[in-house]
């Protein structure tokens, strides 16, 4: 006869549990599980509810005394954060670097436009490839150094959450998420736009993880902090970011591009 | 104006920093919060504070509470964490005090077993049972008041305590294991 275990006998003493039929035959049949079963029910009777010390119709009144002087200051609905100074100018900070490599696109073109002048007359579909080159490449620059400069910045709040103590409050960390989301989000669609889809993919992937912990309750639970730790493993999110920053450092010191025609710019990793 | 109606009108009100309509909620709801703070620590003066400590959390978050959830359920879970929190700091301070820690059921001193006539004394077995529950870890403590006395389920507790439902069913079974042991002297007698 198998017997049941002791954590499906409290379950079925608080009404729980899914075999509640067959553990109820089962005691019927069975007198070592009936005994520990007895067992445990008698120990629980005899938990009774602790009388609760009188509180008068006062009560709350006096509670009110006790806190109105110390009521802190209320945090803002998510939304609101939006509105914030600092969050205002980091937003306008990243729209001008988006506006800059925009201009730097639109202006960098007639240089090699001049640049083909000089070389001799080929075939005239190769011109609109180069002048898009020039471009490109003087866009992906500034972009690249941005992104880097950015990966870097969310390493370390990654790093933060990562080494943080279980149970407490991640409220700075989230609103440092928040920021880096705002910007995220920009520099991802940036890079797709100029054909940059590796680095676009491990922004996309960063943007899941600050999501997360911005969705996330400030008084973090132990529980709760393990599940983002365990998804920025699995996902390799660090090693990613690390990586990713590195090799575009490492691009952002390489010599600048010349003005001599290219068929392709370089991809990310 | 219903009575829903007057307390969403107060809810709103708090949430925009009201002091007034946040003294409505704390006048309406401190009994029932001072109820489940002394079931979760066991002590008037511990309840005290997670009321106070409550209070002053929902008022800095209150800006951040979904104005279709229940006002009532959020700050329950607000003084279930208090509780776990305030018997967490006082259990560190003991347990660096005693430099050994209260966590495991083998590591409980067995209770001295006293006399029948004093056993049939309730008051004893209230001291007893109070001893066994302060024996527990916080977080078996307060998933035990919140199965035991509260009554709530399994998933509930989860929630209540933003514990998957397979850690809230452990801290259930292993506060129940430790009870045994630590009650089986009355249960003997």
């Amino acid at each position: 006869m198998t017997h049941y275990a002791e954590d499906d006998l409290i379950l079925y003493y608080y009404g729980e549990g899914r075999k509640r039929v067959e553990i109820e035959r089962h005691l019927d049949e069975c007198g070592a599980c009936a005994a520990t079963y007895r067992d445990i029910a008698g120990t629980l009777a005899i938990v009774t509810e602790p009388e609760l010390p009188e509180r008068s119709d006062q009560y709350g009144l006096e509670v009110w005394q006790r806190i109105r002087h110390k009521l802190p200051e209320q945090e803002l609905p998510w939304w609101m954060l939006w509105f914030r100074g600092e969050r205002l100018m980091l937003v306008g900070a990243a729209a001008v670097l988006v506006l800059a490599a925009f201009v730097a696109g639109r202006y960098l073109p007639r240089q090699g436009t001049a640049t083909v002048a000089t070389i001799p007359a080929g075939p005239a579909t190769t011109a609109p490839s180069v002048v898009t080159d020039g471009a490109t490449a003087q866009r992906q620059r500034i972009l690249l150094t941005s992104v880097a400069d950015h990966l870097d910045r969310s390493e370390r709040m990654l790093t933060d959450i990562m080494n943080t103590s279980d149970h407490r409050d991640i409220s700075t960390e989230q609103r440092w998420a928040e920021d880096l989301l705002t910007t995220s989000r920009l520099y991802r669609q940036d890079a797709a736009d100029i054909g940059e889809q590796s680095v676009a993919s491990v922004l996309d992937d960063l943007e899941r993880s600050l999501l997360e912990i911005v969705h996330s309750r400030p008084q973090i639970s132990a529980a709760d902090l393990e599940q983002i730790r365990r998804r920025i493993d699995a996902a390799a999110l660090l090693f990613k970011v690390r990586v990713l920053s590195d090799e575009l450092r490492q691009r952002e010191n390489a010599p600048a591009p010349s003005a001599t025609p290219r068929t392709s710019t370089r991809k990310i990793g | 104006m219903t009575d829903a109606t007057e307390a969403s009108a107060v809810l709103a009100r708090a949430r925009q920093g009201d002091g007034e309509a946040f003294r409505a909620l704390v006048e309406r709801h401190s009994r029932s919060v001072f109820r489940l703070a002394y079931r979760m620590t066991g002590n008037e003066q511990d309840a005290e504070d997670v009321v106070q400590e409550s209070f002053l959390r929902a008022y800095r978050q209150l800006g951040r509470f979904e104005s279709r959830a229940n006002f009532g359920t959020w700050l329950y879970r607000i003084v279930a964490n208090c509780s776990v929190d305030l018997m967490r700091a006082k259990q560190a301070r003991h347990d660096q005090a005693r430099g050994e820690s209260l966590d495991t059921a083998n590591e409980m001193p067995a209770a001295q077993t006293p006399g029948p006539e004093r056993l049939a004394e309730s008051a004893e077995i209230e001291r007893r049972v109070r001893q066994a529950l302060g024996a527990l870890s916080p977080l078996e403590r307060a998933a035990f008041t919140l199965r035991h006395y509260e009554g709530r389920s399994i998933d509930e507790i989860g929630k209540t305590l933003g514990l998957g439902t397979s850690a809230a069913k452990h801290s259930v079974f292993r506060a129940v294991k430790k009870l045994r042991i630590a009650l089986q002297p009355l249960r003997s007698e």
